[in-house]
């Protein structure tokens, strides 16, 4: 195909301005890991851009030694483990009679569980429901109040819709019954989708903010994302020594860029290896019924 | 329809009735494995969605916590209309408003266009380079890009050292209203953008090749292409997301605006989840909130069914 001039002056300037933009998603990230390596003086005199100045660990080794840090962490990661494994339980046990057509309930029960997508609750009537459930200050809090996400649960359904009937027939005469044919036939099947809706899940449990504000007052059940907003609000804490008494090589600005990176890695680590579902996911979940 | 048709049609359907009765027992004895599986799913979206959409009949009482919302007193609208005297809440509503409208006109279009753009790489490599890079940040937290936010705006941060490069003077972004908007519109197209491309290329993707092919015969370039061809078979999708966002319209997020506010910034910054959120969460103002809350739902209703039938009208409403 032949290309004008002004097509080809855009091609270029296409290419030029999708990089840069590209570049600034990651950009920042890599900003905040030189500023964790560097020296506090460094840091603060705007020196460091994309690569550490006075390299230094001090920073990190004051970071990976703070106790209430690694206890958020393992909190998190409890959530995130197994609060996804529940949520992918309850979402698969879920969708299946859902997606069976000789499940007479199907179409009623899919429109009310629809209705809750329009009709969000308020926030105060959810949190005095939660409270009365008794999960106030427990890290069940949470998990359970969000353990099925709509979206999520529309995904594998139609998921499961799309899979052929003749795999039930044979199913059947094998003398299978619906369990079985769900946990061994459909979910066998399904491992891309279920991949998917993990990794969302996985996020978001990773990513518990809100429901932490709302429910945890006791700062030791503190996940990690409620930790990090404790630490850059209240930076004392986050140094958690008396910076007047001596010389450190570290300050609260590099302190606040090494947990931000610290809070990261996780994702950033498992986000290539993941990256070829979640498009489809994405896709999927949109608008399809 | 006549009565006598309609009386017919009535004994008709309380036949039918009995019939599906019996035939769901039938069902349920034939099934009922599968209606064992969706016992702990209804349980859950009856205690964690139904219970708290149906408590909101606290807005029209004067709830007091002990009694729950079977005995408090019902107070009709004074909830309401305390709200629509209270200094507070114009301000709040105002923030909200406008807040949502800047990310009506700047952050729904960002990923059409992004899309587009993208759409024009024919370089397959640098095309899913590009993507994986976009798609990062939507899998950060709002607390993290809001301390990445916070610390490259901070006076010593890498904002200001590039100001002072070009002999500017430093501002303290994140303490001066004037900007709280500007930043939270940014970092929300910077956080989404990416994402949000996913689905509309998924509609370009599903875009028969022959109409390109026709158009080039036609003489048509890339610009008219776009135009005429992509443009105008991506509009089902714009509306569908436009009114799935419209029906939300002033929910903007807990987690962004809590993690980009200061004291400083209430005036121009404090939305109404935020506000929900302290008056009722931290102070216990049950009832007052829960009334803001069911206002910012009834508008949000209000607004998807009259973009709803402008849609319809040219055929791509949700309903």
């Amino acid at each position: 195909m032949k290309q004008t001039l002004g097509e080809k002056c855009f091609q270029i300037l296409n290419y030029a301005v999708l990089a840069l933009l590209a570049s600034t998603m990651i950009a920042p990230l890599l900003h905040l890991l030189a500023v964790s390596f560097s020296s506090p003086i460094a840091a603060d005199s705007k020196k460091v851009f994309l690569i550490p100045v006075e390299f230094t660990f001090a920073t990190w080794e004051h970071i990976l030694q703070n106790e209430v840090l690694w206890r958020s962490f393992w909190i998190t990661v409890f959530i995130t483990v197994v609060g996804t494994l529940l949520s992918m339980l309850f979402t698969v046990l879920t969708a299946f009679p859902l997606s069976r057509k000789e499940f007479m309930l199907r179409k009623p029960i899919m429109l009310a569980i629809v209705i809750t997508m329009i009709f969000n609750a308020p926030m105060i009537p959810f949190f005095l429901t939660v409270r009365e459930v008794g999960l106030m200050d427990s890290i069940w809090a949470l998990i359970i109040p969000g353990l099925i996400s709509t979206f999520n649960m529309v995904i594998v359904r139609t998921f499961f819709m799309g899979i052929p009937d003749d795999l039930d027939d044979a199913a059947r005469i094998d003398g299978c019954n619906e369990f079985r044919l769900l946990f061994q036939i459909y979910l066998q099947l399904s491992k891309p989708v279920l991949a998917t809706i993990g990794l969302f899940y996985a996020v978001g449990y990773w990513n518990t903010f809100k429901t932490a504000v709302l429910f945890l007052r006791d700062p030791s059940l503190w996940p990690l994302q409620m930790r990090l907003r404790a630490f850059f609000t209240a930076e004392e804490e986050l140094a958690a020594v008396d910076l007047i008494m001596g010389d450190f090589d570290f300050n609260t600005t590099t302190l606040k860029a090494a947990t931000i990176i610290f809070a990261t890695v996780p994702i950033v680590l498992v986000y290539p290896y993941l990256q070829k579902y979640f498009v489809k996911g994405a896709v999927l979940g949109s608008l399809k019924e | 329809m006549g009565g006598k048709t309609q009386q017919v049609f009535t004994q008709r359907s309380k036949a039918l009735d009995r019939l599906n009765q019996n035939r769901l027992i039938r069902n349920i004895r034939k099934h009922w494995m599968l209606y064992l599986m969706i016992v702990p799913g209804i349980v859950y979206y009856i205690i964690f969605k139904y219970i708290p959409l149906l408590g909101s009949v606290i807005a029209f009482q004067d709830f007091q916590i002990f009694k729950g919302f079977l005995d408090s007193p019902w107070v009709g609208l004074d909830n309401f209309k305390f709200l629509f005297n209270y200094q507070d809440f114009h301000e709040v509503l105002r923030n909200t408003a406008l807040i949502a409208l800047y990310q009506l006109l700047f952050q729904f279009p960002a990923p059409i266009i992004l899309a587009l753009l993208f759409n024009e790489i024919r370089l397959l490599v640098f095309k899913r380079t590009l993507q994986s890079l976009f798609y990062l940040p939507h899998f950060l937290s709002w607390v993290v890009v809001g301390g990445i936010v916070f610390e490259l705006l901070a006076q010593e941060g890498i904002i200001n050292a590039l100001r002072e490069m070009v002999g500017l003077a430093p501002i303290l972004f994140m303490q001066e209203e004037a900007y709280f908007r500007t930043i939270v519109v940014i970092s929300g197209i910077w956080k989404e953008v990416g994402w949000g491309t996913i689905i509309y290329l998924a509609a370009i993707t599903a875009i028969n090749p022959s109409l390109y092919e026709a158009a080039v015969i036609d003489g048509a370039n890339r610009l008219k292409q776009t135009m005429y061809i992509t443009l105008p078979l991506m509009l089902p999708t714009i509306t569908v997301l436009f009114l799935l966002n419209i029906g939300n319209f002033l929910e903007l997020g807990f987690d962004q605006i809590y993690n980009l506010l200061t004291p400083m910034t209430y005036s121009v910054g404090d939305i109404i989840e935020t506000y929900v959120y302290r008056a009722g969460v931290l102070q216990g103002q049950y009832s007052l909130t829960t009334a803001i809350g069911l206002f910012q739902s009834v508008i949000g209703f209000a607004l998807l069914w009259i973009f709803n039938r402008l849609a319809r009208k040219s055929e791509q409403g949700l309903w």
